[in-house]
């Protein structure tokens, strides 16, 4: 009953097996073909781009070469891209091509690069970071680098004078979504190439030297001046919102109590002559000019030093004298005394006007209370005349 | 003529002339030093931004300050004319009866006794409130100094004597500004309409109630006795030298006031040592 079938292999299969290897024969030879029929003419290539962009690697199979670099004008850019730095850029963790922001280029000879420097040739590329970066290009537009571009100042900063393309690494944190340590340090950094007399300042003040120490509550460049939209620090509008801005973390009580320094700072400002002018004058009319003094006037802008600080501390009456004169040059030693240093009067600090604010606060409801009291009084005596009197009337 | 018709001068033009002014530039000050005090309250902002911002809101202060300084001035000037020349009764000056005459006042008002108390040109709530001036002006004006001239008041005085003067000079100020609303309003205002600051006068009438004694004085012939021309004159050629000394004394410390110092420089220093940009080249 039971028959053995014999298991062969169908014909087709055999058939197959010379077939196979004989088309991919003819695709190779096909594809080195196409391979040779494209670096023959560019034309030819740019029209199937979309299809087959060239790899990253592709590009860098000449870019990593040392010492190359193109002529432009006068200058010479060098076009040396190191493949272990581009591969630690956040532009490459992104899966980004060369060919996505240089979208001249396809193959191999490049079109000729028209810019006569490399500002010039780096001004041509920032439009292509506005396809991804739209947000940051649009603030920059109305920043004082973008103003004194405009002025004609050639070296005013671009987005890769901050942000090399190449190397650029990933600033903001996926999952904290803020700015990370490594890049808050880096800041600085970034902006000393060009800043670099400030940045030197900087370094050695109070914020600068913990900054470089990894404290992340200490501020850097951008904290106050913003990031891309950076505005003019001399203007009247920075001058009068100075205050606000050192306010931000000197009335946070979470990061003040960790350096034991007082969030009383703002109230004791404002509430003295220079805070409350420049409080009006930031809330009436914040473009408007005033030469009152802010936070930056006495505590320095990037030099800022620890108030004790046995050299430069204001908490020193000379040296804050010397900052009184630069607006009152006929200031004594006594004057310096008239400012409260940030003081709430108490028997200790400020005696004399502690007591007298605490007089007027026992004198003026005491007098206003008699007068009140007299004149409630003389109502109540009138209103009882007045109905003794109907009543004799009626 | 009766009662009502009757009326006698209180106020002569001069010194209903003298009130007006003091009374605006007091109001002016109020005005706009009270939002300076409590400059960060959305009423005060607003009435700064009305009046044309801090800066114009403290000139005003100044001047205003500056008319009730030339105003204290002519008063001194017209009081030292009463007192030396005319020989007035010095009817402002505070008594013991005026403190009786409080009392016997809140007492009647309590119920406790029967008659109001009778009194004279000026009774106990106008001296308080005569004085309580004189006090609030001499006050207003140390203070209002060492703050108009903090340089040269440290050169004699420690500094902390600045911001205790910006201390007293807010509490009197407010103690002053709702003294006058409340004790002024209420006296002259809402109790009785006394109109002798408008037009000069009071009935007999109101001079019945509100100052009996004087009136008395007044019928008896014995109120405002003016000396005789000659002794007048005599008087006057004393005086006036010594009026004209006081007032050049015066209107010097008064412009000393205004032009001890220049507090602060007017030009607006650059805020740090502009440092330029370098350039660096681009990646």
């Amino acid at each position: 009953m039971h028959q053995r079938i014999q298991i062969r292999p169908p014909r087709i299969w055999t058939l197959q097996r010379r077939i196979v290897p004989t088309v991919f024969l003819f695709l190779g030879l096909a594809l080195l073909i196409f391979a040779l029929a494209a670096f023959a003419s560019p034309a030819q290539a740019a029209s199937t781009y979309q299809k087959d962009k060239p790899t990253n690697d592709f590009c860098l199979a000449c870019h990593q070469q040392e010492g190359v670099d193109v002529k432009l004008g006068s200058e010479s850019l060098p076009v040396t891209i190191n493949p272990t730095e581009f591969g630690l850029s956040v532009h490459s963790e992104e899966g980004i091509a060369c060919v996505d922001c240089h979208k001249d280029i396809s193959d191999y000879p490049h079109p000729t690069v028209k810019a006569k420097s490399k500002h010039d040739f780096s001004s041509t590329m920032v439009n292509t970071c506005k396809e991804c970066h739209a947000d940051q290009f649009t603030k920059v537009q109305d920043s004082v680098h973008q103003k004194a571009m405009e002025a004609g100042k050639t070296n005013a900063p671009l987005c890769t004078d901050c942000h090399n393309p190449h190397t650029q690494a990933r600033l903001i944190g996926k999952e904290s979504g803020k700015l990370t340590i490594a890049a808050r340090r880096h800041i600085a950094e970034t902006c000393a190439q060009c800043h670099k007399e400030t940045y030197e300042q900087f370094k050695k003040s109070v914020h600068g030297a913990a900054l470089a120490d990894g404290n992340t509550d200490v501020p850097t460049c951008t904290d106050c001046h913003g990031v891309h939209n950076i505005q003019d620090p001399t203007a009247a509008s920075f001058h009068n919102n100075t205050p606000a801005l050192c306010a931000k973390c000197h009335t946070d009580k979470k990061i003040m109590d960790k350096y034991g320094i007082s969030t009383n700072v703002l109230n004791s400002y404002v509430a003295d002559f220079h805070g409350t002018t420049v409080t009006l004058f930031q809330k009436e009319f914040p473009g408007q000019e005033t030469n009152k003094a802010v936070c930056t006037d006495c505590h320095g802008v990037h030099d800022i030093s620890k108030v004790d600080n046995p050299n430069t501390g204001i908490a020193l009456r000379e040296n804050l004298l010397v900052k009184c004169q630069r607006c009152h040059p006929d200031a004594t030693a006594n004057f310096s005394a008239a400012w409260m240093s940030h003081y709430e009067p108490s028997p200790q600090h400020y005696a004399i006007v502690y007591y007298v604010n605490l007089f007027y606060k026992f004198f003026i409801p005491a007098v206003l209370g008699g007068m009140i009291f007299f004149i409630l009084t003389d109502i109540y005596r009138r209103t009882i005349n007045r109905m003794k009197k109907g009543a004799k009337h009626s | 003529m009766n009662t009502v018709t009757q009326t006698y001068l209180r106020f002569p033009i001069a010194r209903r002339i003298e009130h007006w002014i003091m009374m605006l530039s007091f109001t002016l000050l109020g005005l706009t030093g009270i939002p300076q005090k409590f400059s960060t309250s959305n009423i005060s902002i607003s009435i700064i931004q009305g009046l044309g911002g801090i800066e114009v809101l403290r000139t005003i202060h100044h001047t205003a300050a500056v008319v009730l300084l030339l105003g204290s001035a002519w008063h001194l000037l017209v009081m030292g004319y009463s007192v030396f020349v005319l020989r007035d009764k010095m009817s402002m000056l505070p008594s013991i009866q005026d403190a009786k005459d409080g009392l016997q006042a809140l007492a009647y008002n309590i119920g406790f006794v029967k008659t109001y108390p009778q009194m004279g040109r000026y009774t106990f709530e106008e001296k308080m409130e005569y004085w309580a001036f004189v006090w609030g002006t001499a006050v207003m004006t140390m203070t209002g100094f060492l703050m108009w001239n903090p340089i040269t008041a440290t050169r004699y005085l420690p500094g902390e004597f600045v911001p205790a003067a910006k201390a007293a000079h807010g509490g009197e100020a407010v103690l002053a500004v709702l003294a006058i609303i409340i004790w002024h309003m209420y006296g002259v205002h809402i109790k009785r309409q006394n109109k002798a600051m408008f037009n000069g006068t009071q009935t007999e009438q109101e001079m019945l109630h509100e100052h009996p004694l004087e009136l008395a004085d007044i019928k008896a012939g014995v109120a405002d006795r003016r000396p005789d021309a000659a002794t007048l004159r005599k008087r006057q050629m004393i005086y006036y030298p010594i009026a004209a000394i006081l007032t050049i004394a015066m209107l010097g410390g008064i412009y000393g006031f205004v032009n001890a110092e220049q507090t602060a420089l007017k030009t607006i220093p650059p805020i740090s040592q502009s440092v330029e940009a370098t350039a660096t080249a681009a990646p």
